[in-house]
């Protein structure tokens, strides 16, 4: 018997690790996933070494310049923004040329913004309208310096921003967000929605098969029709007429979701509580008098616990796949960030046009490794419920 | 005793009665004023109440329910929101791709499913079976949309041997062979996509049956009359397989069409679920309700085939007595 024990499983370090990462791994990264970081479609760092990286720098009254070491050709994108309460007369933000030319790009005030796009910025630094300004400010190699200069008082942050065209482990997306962060914040809602929606669709599902099973009669009949004529129809056409009815929330999706998948559970349920039902202790507590609410909740429950842990573990891929194809398919709140949704913005935006695949690839295998964690997990568990299962897949 | 063919159909006719209820319970709840994708807000209120009436929305809700079990039974699905056309006319170019993308991915699926399955039991512990295990544990797991992705990603955008999107190239090829060729074309990345995700839940499947089914006695007694393998194989466990095999069928039908709708969306293709997708993006009841109710009778049409061929495969079903399969 080889890997009985749970700390053994991969899926279970696995799931230890994406939960980890689903609580603390906004710390992370300095910025919250839906901001701006670096220019759309911004390849992972590790992918193509002669681009430049996206090189960013703050200045404060603190550390009034920074030097950024530069060995590459021209980034995409100069900016610069000053983020103050008040202007600075007097004060001006400096840019030092390794060489030693000094360029001024602007006096320092409240919200003043350069790009080296701008028209009246080039004009400023005496360039042609049609010239980059991002490649005449970084023409050499060497080590350049911002600062602020000039004398007087002044509070606030002076940003600096060069996209190169590489950020971060995944890149950026259509909008300039950082997969990784995406990526990250994705997990939370995965494992939330899969999980709450296997929670209530087991609690739902245990209490409609354990009444079927031990009541019988016309409940039972109406209750396993009702199951037969839901496990006959597409699944997915109903949620998506329900999502756009209910509204894209998360809630809503989770609500949806446990909805339409407790049939299985309610299934499994009856069968055991069936077999059990007439089993002689079953009976003599029947017989001395116990009430059926009690028999159901204090020996037919915890008979079925067990069973319902590895159904409940199980069950989580489906819901966790079906959340997914929802937002894939474009039906859910557009602000939450998902797995699902990511993939839904790769298709639409970039991932074709802009051949951007790293868009395409972390939410995938996400989910397809989350999913296989909890598939793995849910047949550790049945495989200590019942041991003859030993021996299937993926043990 | 009811015949087991009446009680077939009968369940049948109970699941499209529930999909009607549920499709007219659900599309009316649709969010937003219907008539306010396709009239301008600055319209009369004269002209808003004649095209309410003209799209039957001012009647009671029976009434309205009434006509539309109706209406739905004579595929009279009304006038879509959005194109102003009918939406049986929308549809009807749709539903012979659905069908064309159903019908193949399945059949190839369950074919290489069983074969790899039988392949897998008969060796057990080689390479295929390790094959098998994974590649039924990976299609329970592996997000379908994403793996369509991937493919059409690296066969369509970075190695353009596949198109990327819709059912036949713009413009169409003149010529009839041409055409079949070019709509092939189009098809094919889909269907091997889903065969590709649909192979390994039936393999599996087929190999824990056979595993059981080669360890009964009739097995051992076949095998010690001396019988070929092969003749093993095929008359004594294949036709034990089979009605097994038509049951697992029936059980994945409604879930192959939700992969449909999705096949369809992410390679654009001209059916029926990507028009209920459009649909339901666009608060176009009329059709919206009538992909669902066509997705559904497609679901419901092909459980009734297959339950029925349940009964001529395992004579013990049709013979039953009372309720239960």
């Amino acid at each position: 018997m080889r890997r009985r024990t749970l700390t053994r499983r991969w899926s279970f370090w696995c799931l230890v690790l994406l939960a980890a990462l689903a609580l603390f791994g906004g710390r992370l990264f300095s910025a919250p996933p839906d901001a701006e970081v670096a220019a759309p479609f911004s390849k992972p760092f590790w992918l193509d070494r002669s681009l430049p990286p996206t090189v960013t720098a703050d200045l404060t009254p603190d550390a009034p310049s920074a030097e950024i070491p530069w060995s590459w050709g021209a980034p995409s994108r100069f900016f610069v923004a000053a983020d103050m309460v008040a202007d600075a007369p007097g004060r001006t933000i400096l840019w030092t040329k390794p060489g030693g030319r000094t360029v001024e790009i602007a006096p320092l005030k409240k919200g003043v913004e350069r790009d080296g796009r701008d028209m009246a910025f080039k004009r400023a630094l005496g360039l042609p309208p049609f010239a980059d300004g991002a490649a005449s400010l970084l023409d050499e190699r060497g080590t350049y310096r911002l600062s602020v200069d000039g004398q007087g008082p002044w509070e606030g942050t002076v940003r600096l921003r060069l996209d190169g065209g590489r950020w971060g482990l995944f890149g950026t997306d259509q909008r300039g967000r950082d997969i990784a962060a995406l990526f990250v914040a994705g997990i939370r809602v995965s494992l939330l929605v899969g999980i709450m929606a296997t929670l209530i669709a087991t609690a739902l599902g245990t209490t409609v098969g354990l009444a079927a099973g031990y009541l019988g009669g016309w409940f039972d009949s109406a209750a396993m029709r009702l199951v037969d004529l839901l496990l006959s129809i597409p699944m997915l056409p109903i949620l998506m007429a329900l999502a756009a009815i209910w509204g894209k929330g998360l809630w809503q999706l989770v609500l949806i979701l446990s909805i339409f998948s407790w049939m299985g559970t309610a299934r499994t349920v009856r069968a055991m509580t069936l077999s059990l039902r007439d089993t002689a202790y079953i009976e003599d507590l029947r017989g001395i008098g116990a009430p059926t609410a009690y028999i159901l909740r204090r020996h037919l429950l915890p008979e079925t616990l067990p069973l319902l842990l590895a159904t409940m573990t199980l069950g989580v891929p489906g819901a966790i796949l079906s959340e997914a194809g929802l937002s894939f398919l474009g039906l859910s709140d557009p602000r939450v960030i998902s797995w699902g949704r990511m993939l839904h913005e790769a298709q639409t935006f970039g991932t074709f046009t802009a051949g951007a695949w790293w868009m395409l690839l972390p939410p995938g295998l996400g989910i397809a490794v989350l999913c296989l964690a909890f598939l793995d997990m849910g047949k550790y568990l049945e495989e200590r419920t019942d041991p003859r299962l030993r021996g299937g897949a993926l043990s | 005793m009811r015949s087991y063919w009446a009680r077939r159909v009968g369940s049948s006719v109970l699941i499209l009665a529930l999909v009607l209820v549920l499709n007219f319970v659900l599309f009316r709840m649709m969010p937003g004023d219907p008539v306010a994708s396709i009239v301008d807000p600055k319209f009369s209120p004269e002209a808003k109440a004649r095209l309410m009436e003209v799209y039957g929305l001012d009647k009671p809700m029976l009434t309205q329910f009434a006509l539309y079990v109706k209406s739905s039974l004579s595929f009279d699905f009304g006038i879509s929101f959005l194109t102003g056309r009918p939406v049986a006319d929308e549809l009807r170019s749709r539903v012979p791709n659905t069908v064309a993308l159903l019908g193949s991915s399945l059949l190839l699926s369950a074919l290489l499913g069983t074969w790899l399955g039988i392949q897998a039991a008969r060796k057990r512990g080689g390479a295929l079976e390790r094959l098998v295990l994974w590649g039924g544990a990976l299609s329970y797991s592996f997000p379908s949309f994403f793996f369509q992705l991937m493919l059409l990603m690296v066969f369509a955008a970075a190695i353009p041997i596949f198109p990327l999107r819709g059912s036949l190239s713009v413009p169409p090829p003149l010529g009839g062979a041409a055409l079949f060729l070019d709509y092939v074309w189009h098809l094919a990345l889909p269907v091997l996509s889903q065969v590709l995700l649909g192979f390994g839940g039936w393999a599996l499947y087929v190999r824990n049956l056979m595993v059981k089914i080669l360890g009964e006695d009739f097995i051992l007694m076949a095998r010690g009359r001396g019988l070929p393998e092969r003749r093993v194989l095929r008359g004594h466990a294949f036709r034990m397989l089979l009605p097994p095999l038509l049951t697992i069928l029936l059980l994945s039908l409604p879930g192959v069409v939700s992969g449909a709708v999705l096949t369809e969306t992410v390679f654009s293709l001209h059916g029926v679920g990507r028009f209920l997708m459009e649909a339901v993006t666009g608060h176009d009841y009329p059709a919206a309700g009538a992909s669902f109710f066509l997705l559904a009778l497609l679901t419901v049409a092909s459980t009734l085939a297959s339950d029925l061929l349940y009964g001529v495969t395992d004579p013990r079903v049709r013979l039953e007595r009372g309720r239960g399969r």
